[in-house]
């Protein structure tokens, strides 16, 4: 059929795809993964992961959409609001996706079978809670092999795990320059000495390292031994045991502690908080772009208007803070993620088409741009018609705070270099933005000689 | 016995290492066991939480 699109990074599993159709994204199991389809039903997995919202549900159709000869059955799962890329993720994120995978491969063993993979690309966030999307991921088990997405996982998950908790947080990025995994020699290579001497992760980093290093030539002969379910689950224990111990060192950015300092008055807090949810109770809108949310107090706001919204700051610490608060507060429709709008993730992959780029991704109702201005203008010599022009691009409304040369923050930002941004006051930025928007509503923000606007785009 | 895929490379080794890990594991359990029961022996049992509880992921 002309209309169906193949999903561009659904094509390495035989046992399906991913495609579109009609606005409408379903999965193609097909003929070759029958036998294991059925299983997943009838072993009663599928019933149990979807009662625990651990698997996105999916409506099983008899009609073969594709017309491929090859199909078995049509799925419509359960249509995600956002995908999110495992490089936007904080460290609560990732470390709550491996859970979610190990959670998946000792339940799936319960019930007679594994999980044949385990890349973070099978897990997304509906909010603050991890979901598995790729119900072509289960096989039926065979207790005497070993598991054979082990090597994956420790790629995938406990490299990035690790190396944010033993480095940097940052360091989780590098997932996006080895999607397949990151080489364990080289986390081998950056995590501290001090690393070898916790047990699990000698054993599951350490120790394999050194003998691929090594060439072990026994390696054919080990396949005489025989494994057990006893051993694998003692596997999958240990696993679970490391990645639910890994804790972030305790840290106060720059920003983690922005709406508490004094220099911001209670009252402009309140009065901010007062019109930006008036203007979104006046628009109300299905899908909210929250660009530099730091504690996240307006993109709360946001999704308490029953908004699905994104939330997202450059700033790894505020995310991860954001995603914990979201965890105990039980947030649903908010999800946070670590973005620099300055520098946002590009498309990725196969054809540069696998992993869409985030300005791809990010289309909403209402963008929210609050205390961002002067940090791109001042801080990123990013002038106000750029970013007219980005902003236009993501959402038909737009609530935007101008911060004038005057604020202390904006002090700080000039503090250490020449002011060269004479053009930087309010009429010039009223223009700029006028080009590509009509100017709804301004209202003056009290103590502090900010200004709110509400604006919506020309088309 | 059903087709199984092999669409992902388990890799090198990654058989025998898991074989390692599993008697490496093993030994610790038997320790672990043993203290287990000399623990129960002169006292009472902890309460272990329920791994699958979601509550109890921090």
């Amino acid at each position: 059929m002309t209309n169906v699109q193949q999903h561009p990074a659904s094509f390495r599993d035989p046992a399906g795809f991913v495609f579109e159709y009609g606005g409408t994204f379903y999965r193609q199991v097909n003929q070759v993964y029958a036998q294991h389809y059925e299983l997943l039903n009838t072993s009663g997995l599928y019933d149990a992961l979807v009662k625990e919202k651990k698997l996105l549900p999916h409506t099983e159709l008899d009609k073969n959409i594709t017309g491929a000869p090859q199909w078995y059955k049509t799925l419509l799962p359960e249509q995600l609001p956002f995908i999110s890329q495992p490089w936007e993720w904080c460290f609560g994120q990732w470390k709550d996706a491996a859970l979610l995978t190990l959670g998946l491969v000792r339940q799936s063993m319960a019930k007679g079978m594994i999980l044949k993979d385990a890349t973070p690309f099978n897990i997304q966030f509906t909010g603050s809670r991890p979901v598995f999307i790729d119900s072509l991921s289960f096989e039926a088990y065979d207790a005497t092999q070993p598991w054979i997405a082990y090597r994956q996982f420790t790629e995938c998950f406990l490299a990035p795990l690790l190396l944010a908790r033993y480095r940097s947080q940052e360091l989780t990025g590098l997932f996006q320059l080895y999607p397949e995994g990151i080489p364990l020699a080289l986390v081998a290579k950056l995590l501290p000495f001090k690393s070898r001497f916790n047990l699990n992760v000698f054993l599951h980093i350490h120790l394999p390292a050194r003998m691929a290093a090594k060439q072990h030539s026994d390696a054919a002969n080990a396949k005489k031994t025989a494994f057990t379910q006893q051993k694998l689950a003692s596997i999958i224990d240990s696993l679970e045991s490391l990645v639910r111990s890994l804790q972030l060192p305790a840290s106060a950015t720059t920003w983690n502690n922005y709406y508490e300092e004094t220099v911001l008055s209670k009252t402009y807090v309140e009065e901010k908080m007062a019109v930006v949810s008036a203007w979104l109770h006046q628009y109300p809108a299905q899908r909210v772009l929250d660009i530099g949310t730091n504690t996240g107090l307006f993109a709360e706001a946001a999704a308490a208007t029953g908004a699905f919204t994104i939330a997202v700051d450059a700033d790894a610490d505020c995310i991860n803070r954001l995603y914990n608060t979201c965890r105990q507060k039980k947030i649903k429709h908010l999800l946070p993620l670590r973005i620099d709008i300055t520098n946002p993730s590009p498309a990725t992959g196969w054809n540069n088409a696998e992993r869409s780029a985030f300005l791809q991704r990010a289309s909403a109702d209402i963008t929210l741009a609050l205390a961002l201005v002067h940090h791109l203008a001042i801080g990123r010599n990013i002038g106000f018609g750029q970013l007219a022009n980005v902003f236009h691009a993501i959402s038909p409304y737009l609530i935007i705070e101008f911060v004038p040369k005057t604020d202390p923050k904006v002090a700080l930002l000039l503090q250490n270099r020449k002011d060269i941004f004479d053009h930087y006051n309010e009429a010039a930025f009223v223009q700029a933005f006028s080009e590509k928007y009509n100017v709804l509503e301004r209202t003056a923000l009290p103590d502090s000689g900010r200004v709110l606007f509400l604006m919506n785009r020309k088309t | 016995m059903l087709h199984t895929f092999l669409y992902i490379d388990p890799g090198s080794g990654s058989y025998l290492i898991q074989v390692i890990i599993a008697a490496i594991l093993g030994v610790g359990v038997y320790f672990r066991t043993i203290r287990a029961r000399i623990k129960a022996f002169f006292g009472g049992r902890k309460k272990m939480p329920d791994p699958d509880n979601p509550e109890n992921h921090d």
